[in-house]
């Protein structure tokens, strides 16, 4: 089914706070899952994926020790709070290349290289063992397989766009990856009781008048 | 923001403006999305068209209306329903409706309205694709239809004491655009200049609403009627608005879009401040004032509201408006600043609900200063969501104190200042707001307290080292990331936080409905309880038939004889 990319959104959002990461992670998920599939790649299995690695409850372990230096691990990475650093730290790519590894899902640092190339107002490469990837903080061209996991991804302020994606403004997710994540959101819903569904509304009883 | 209009007044401080009571008393100007709308309609001369009126004598069928522009045409499809008492609700969990609506872009055609009538009467367990702009709803005011369509139907008028009581046929129940249930983003239309203004497809989907349920009840009169029956008189129709009643759903957006929250209510201040700023008015700009006054009176006299809070606003407002009228007859309204010298008056000596009517008031005269500010309003920046990982914490520390200082030494662990939660409801995912100590909610709470959530992230900045980068302390603390965000974002967006307490145990959800309806142009707000209210679009707004240059912006104050 075709879905509109605030949809893809709204319920990247939920399901990633549903996970158990922060809202302010859950935003992040939600704006680099809309951002993947206006590229044509299917950010709602990618992020069903993630979650489903369970990272939100242990995220100490999966985010890099230090900023300092490369950022390499020895759990993986989650490329949530990895790719909020990134884009966090989006200046260090003018001086140098920064090395992190391993990652899950390394499709998912992509829209966060993407926030750091906007941030440069230049190109970021990603790359990893046979593909790279290039994005001007709007556009996004890969060469080769992006792995469900890399061992070790560089990233560096530099390449050019030949032959970006083209710009999609429909998401076609893939229909079990969609029901992982309104799974996920459905935990941030709250059930259901007589007395929130007369109260918590406010609504009049009637609106026959 | 447009910045060639010379100011010597600044914009209101955000202290001043973005507490919830002032909020609360906003009204509509002439930046308000309607009449943005109108306006334009008018200017370019849009032309209107129903080529479709499949209606049955028991009010079940199809219709369709056009609106054409410069460059393209939008329809809005109308299912007509009969629905039993029993079903109908306001609230988002209702699942059946007095009419159905989509805007569809571009002319539907049959194929289009038959998959479009399997999904829109269903509203939000139906799909729609991005050639629909928006999904809505309506139901019936009950009593003033059944008075309409009697009196019609015997060929007589509808009483007009009615017609004020209620204001409208029928009240939209949820306008939804910008890719709900499957409908085209907002993204995918705002380089329209036609819609790139804050929610100018729904406007148009309300405002062809109106024109559908005026047609509506003409019909089924003469359904009943006969021969007997008469059309409705062109000045009552015009009397007609679209009634809307919206709960809590609509107060979580301006704390969602901080950006776009701000656009609203900056462009507004800054028209403020480019009037106040005038020396000298002419004498026509005073008269255009006097009379917009006058009218406004009118307005307020046909403002009714059975809730307490609401019918101690209107006192006051009433107050207000004597004392205006007083004030304003004391003075030429020409010299020495005068909108300046009426506002500043107005600070000290009326009610939030004067000060703020005033405010907008003084915008009437001056449309080559204030309408282009129309063109601010809407949110492009995407790129305020982007942390600044290498801001200084002390800088952001200064931010949080900037917004929310206020709000740093309040005890939030006290329960009245933390006693309510906002949730999402698994039932149709309904917005609510609850008793923290009193359901099982918090678990479920959503972020719509900045207020709290920038004490808590002040006080874990406390013991952090002032000179080291925001980046290592999101690391570690990704639960205030939210928050460092929205602090950044105060600097492009300085009226971009409420600053009150969204939680607290005496806030009324109704002020932050009421901030977002005004910017929508609505009048006579009334609140159905302190989460929830109903307002009047459109009433006094021209047809499509009548629509001009000439009556395309003030229609929104009554004239004496309407």
């Amino acid at each position: 089914m075709s879905y509109a990319l605030n949809e893809v959104e709204a319920t990247a959002k939920r399901a990633a706070r549903g996970a158990g990461y922060s809202w302010g992670l859950a935003e992040e998920a939600s704006k680099a899952t809309r951002w993947l599939c206006a590229k044509g790649i299917d950010g709602s299995a990618l992020l069903a994926g993630l979650l489903e690695a369970g990272y939100a409850a242990k995220l100490p372990a999966h985010v890099p020790q230090s900023l300092d230096g490369d950022w390499l691990a020895e759990a993986p990475l989650c490329p949530l709070a990895t790719g909020a650093a990134l884009s966090d730290c989006a200046a260090r790519l003018q001086v140098l290349t920064l090395a992190i590894g391993p990652v899950s899902q390394p499709a998912m640092i992509l829209p966060f290289a993407a926030l750091a190339a906007r941030q440069l107002g230049a190109c970021v490469t990603v790359e990893g063992e046979g593909f790279q990837s290039v994005t001007d903080g709007t556009r996004l061209q890969c060469e080769g397989t992006l792995p469900n996991e890399a061992a070790r991804l560089t990233i560096r302020a530099a390449g050019s766009l030949s032959n970006p994606y083209p710009i999609c403004t429909r998401a076609e997710p893939e229909e079990a990856a969609w029901a992982v994540l309104n799974r996920y959101a459905h935990k941030t819903y709250a059930p259901a009781t007589e007395e929130s569904r007369l109260l918590g509304a406010g609504a009049g009883l009637s609106d026959n008048d | 923001m447009e910045t060639t209009a010379q100011t010597t007044i600044s914009r209101r401080d955000p202290a001043q403006v973005m507490r919830l009571s002032r909020l609360g008393s906003l009204h509509q100007c002439r930046l308000s999305f309607m009449r943005v709308l109108t306006r334009r309609m008018a200017r370019e001369n849009w032309s209107f068209a129903r080529p479709k009126f499949d209606i049955d004598a028991k009010g079940v069928g199809v219709a369709v209306y056009t609106a054409t522009g410069p460059a393209r045409t939008y329809s809005l499809i109308a299912f007509a329903h009969d629905l039993p008492p029993e079903m109908r609700s306001d609230r988002v969990i209702a699942t059946a409706w007095d009419a159905t609506f989509t805007l569809f872009d571009g002319v539907p055609t049959e194929a289009d309205i038959e998959r479009l009538s399997k999904n829109v009467p269903y509203q939000e367990a139906g799909r729609v694709n991005e050639k629909s702009l928006s999904v809505s709803r309506a139901n019936r005011s009950v009593r003033l239809w059944a008075h309409f369509v009697d009196a019609l139907s015997q060929g007589r008028q509808p009483d007009p004491a009615q017609v004020d009581a209620v204001g409208y046929l029928m009240r939209t129940t949820a306008v939804y655009g910008s890719g709900k249930l499957g409908a085209a983003d907002r993204e995918a239309i705002a380089d329209r200049p036609e819609l790139n203004a804050p929610f100018q497809a729904e406007m148009l989907s309300v405002y062809l609403t109106r024109v559908f349920v005026r047609d509506l009840v003409e019909h089924m009169a003469r359904a009943k009627g006969g021969e007997n029956a008469v059309s409705l008189a062109p000045e009552t129709a015009r009397r007609l608005g679209i009634g809307n009643s919206t709960g809590l759903g609509m107060a979580p957006y301006i704390v969602n879009h901080p950006v776009l929250f701000n656009n609203w209510i900056k462009a507004r201040e800054e028209a403020i401040a480019r009037v106040r700023s005038v020396e000298t008015a002419t004498a026509d700009e005073a008269a255009c004032f006097r009379r917009m006054l006058r009218r406004s009176e009118l307005s307020a006299a046909r403002w009714r509201s059975e809730h307490p809070v609401q019918i101690e606003k209107l006192a006051s407002l009433q107050k207000d408006l004597e004392a205006l009228a007083a004030w304003v007859a004391s003075d030429d309204l020409l010299n020495d600043k005068p909108w300046d010298r009426l506002i500043s008056w107005s600070a000290t000596e009326l009610s939030l609900e004067g000060q703020e009517l005033a405010a907008s008031l003084i915008l009437e005269p001056y449309a080559e200063l204030v309408d282009g500010l129309s063109d601010c309003m809407a949110d492009a920046n995407k790129d305020a969501f982007i942390i600044d990982g290498a801001m200084p914490v002390a800088q952001v520390r200064e931010l949080l104190k900037d917004s929310f200082g206020w709000a740093l030494d309040l005890d939030w662990s006290a329960r009245e200042n933390c006693a309510r939660a906002w949730y999402v409801s698994e039932e149709k995912l309904e917005p609510r707001m609850g008793e923290r100590f009193d359901e099982p909610i918090a678990e479920y709470e959503q972020p719509l307290a900045p207020a709290r959530d920038a004490a808590a992230a002040h006080a874990a900045l406390a013991g952090q080292d002032g000179e080291e980068p925001i980046a290592a302390f999101l690391l570690r603390h990704p639960e205030h990331r939210h928050t460092v965000r929205r602090a950044q974002m105060s600097l492009v967006a300085p009226y971009g936080e409420i600053r009150s307490n969204t939680i607290s145990d005496r806030v009324l959800p109704i002020d932050m409905l009421r901030a977002k309806l005004s910017f929508f142009g609505a009048t006579h707000f009334d609140p159905r309880s302190d989460r929830w209210v109903r307002i009047c679009m459109y009433a006094g707004a021209p047809y499509p038939e009548d629509l001009s240059t000439a009556n395309a912006d003030l229609w929104v104050y009554p004239e004496a004889d309407q």
